[in-house]
């Protein structure tokens, strides 16, 4: 499912400014499109695990950077992984059905 | 549902801070994204951070310590996680190419093999694909036609409509969708096809039917009568004596078909009486008898 800016900004009450930040720091990196960028429903989570660390965890934004970064190598190495063993199903896919 | 003052272990007397400060040292353990393999860290972050949501609230815990509220239902409801979607293919994008298992690939062993492997499949995997709609005339979907698409980048895209394409047919335009994120060849753009109704044709599979009005004189005497088809007008001829409901068949004016040839096109004539009251015919029937023996209710009669 593709996610406008808008709806974006509104789903993850966030504002403008720390959006662009967070993209500038590549804690998100939305699909790039004219006029503006477009977000999926990872993004829309990354964002919620974002808060999470920032908020409750009180994690620093430097924090937040080496966290992410660790997270996404988990994530690589567990799709790494469960693709090699081959009971990997995908939970949701953004893709359209195939015609 | 446990204590909430045990579930954070802390003293019933403890601070807002001590409360906070316990909740982020159990959160940082069992928030569900930093312990994406393990179900019962979840289940434990659940009951953490519901405990935390009662406690942290001034009012709900004095309710709670006075009694007057129980800890039923306190559970967090279970939000989206980044886990859930880090490994779909749009979470895919933040995967790091190998750096958390770079030197594995390097060696020669079953799990290098296997995550070099990997490699290559995420870089070779194709984008993804994209939907596009696309409504086209009646005539278009019959004959086909190229058509041009504006995509919200700007650029475009055209679509050769085949002839004799249907409502509801999608296109695969091959190459067309996202570029793919590594070397691997972009997606395909499939393009759903809707068709405008038309004025006077109407399509019945690889038929084309329309209704063709005439006069009484036409349907009478018969003759040729210049009929629409797809294709532009031909001359068909009325039989004599033809009825509203009569059908021409006109062989291989209808759609083309996949397989090669074409379908017919069904002509249903509906004779049509003047509108304008006409004195000149009025006077020829009333001086014309159809004869005892005609009667076009006659089936009708019980």
């Amino acid at each position: 499912m593709i996610i406008t800016k808008t709806e974006f900004l509104l789903r993850t009450h966030l504002d403008q400014q720390t959006l662009e930040i967070w993209i500038q720091e590549e804690w998100l990196s939305p699909e790039q499109a004219d006029p503006e960028p477009l977000f999926s429903e990872a993004d829309l989570a990354r964002a919620g695990l974002i808060r999470d660390l920032q908020g409750d965890l009180g994690v620093n934004k430097e924090g937040v950077g080496v966290i992410l970064n660790l997270v996404d190598q988990i994530h690589s190495l567990r799709w790494a992984l469960s693709n090699r063993i081959g009971n990997h199903t995908p939970t949701t896919d953004d893709g359209p059905e195939p015609a | 549902m446990k204590d909430p003052y045990e579930i954070l272990g802390v003293a019933k007397t403890a601070t807002p801070d001590e409360i906070r400060s316990a909740y982020r040292k159990l959160a940082k353990k069992l928030h569900p994204d930093l312990n994406p393999g393990d179900k019962s860290a979840e289940e434990k972050f659940k009951q953490v951070a519901g405990a935390y949501d009662l406690l942290s609230d001034t009012e709900k815990r004095r309710r709670f310590d006075a009694g007057e509220i129980d800890a039923t239902g306190a559970e967090r409801q279970h939000e989206r996680y980044y886990k859930d979607y880090a490994e779909a293919a749009s979470g895919r994008r933040y995967q790091s190419a190998s750096s958390g298992f770079d030197d594995f690939a390097q060696q020669d062993d079953f799990l290098a093999e296997l995550l070099r492997r990997r490699e290559q499949q995420a870089r070779r995997a194709p984008g993804a694909d994209r939907s596009y709609e696309l409504e086209v005339d009646f005539l278009d979907a019959v004959n086909g036609a190229t058509r041009r698409i504006t995509l919200p980048d700007g650029s475009s895209l055209d679509v050769t409509i085949p002839p004799g394409i249907e409502e509801g047919q999608v296109l695969r335009l091959r190459g067309k969708g996202a570029p793919s994120r590594g070397e691997g060849p972009p997606g395909d753009a499939l393009v759903a096809i809707t068709i405008r109704p038309h004025r006077f044709f109407k399509r019945e599979g690889d038929d084309i039917t329309l209704e063709l009005p005439i006069t009484i004189s036409e349907a009478v005497l018969g003759g040729k009568v210049k009929v629409p088809t797809t294709t532009g007008a031909v001359m068909a001829t009325v039989p004599k004596g033809s009825n509203t409901g009569t059908t021409l068949r006109l062989k291989g004016k209808g759609v083309p078909k996949r397989g090669g040839g074409h379908g017919d096109e069904l002509v249903k004539l509906k004779v049509m009486v003047p509108s304008e009251p006409n004195p000149e015919l009025e006077t020829f029937l009333s001086g014309w008898t159809p004869g005892s023996s005609y009667d076009p209710r006659r089936d009708m009669q019980s």
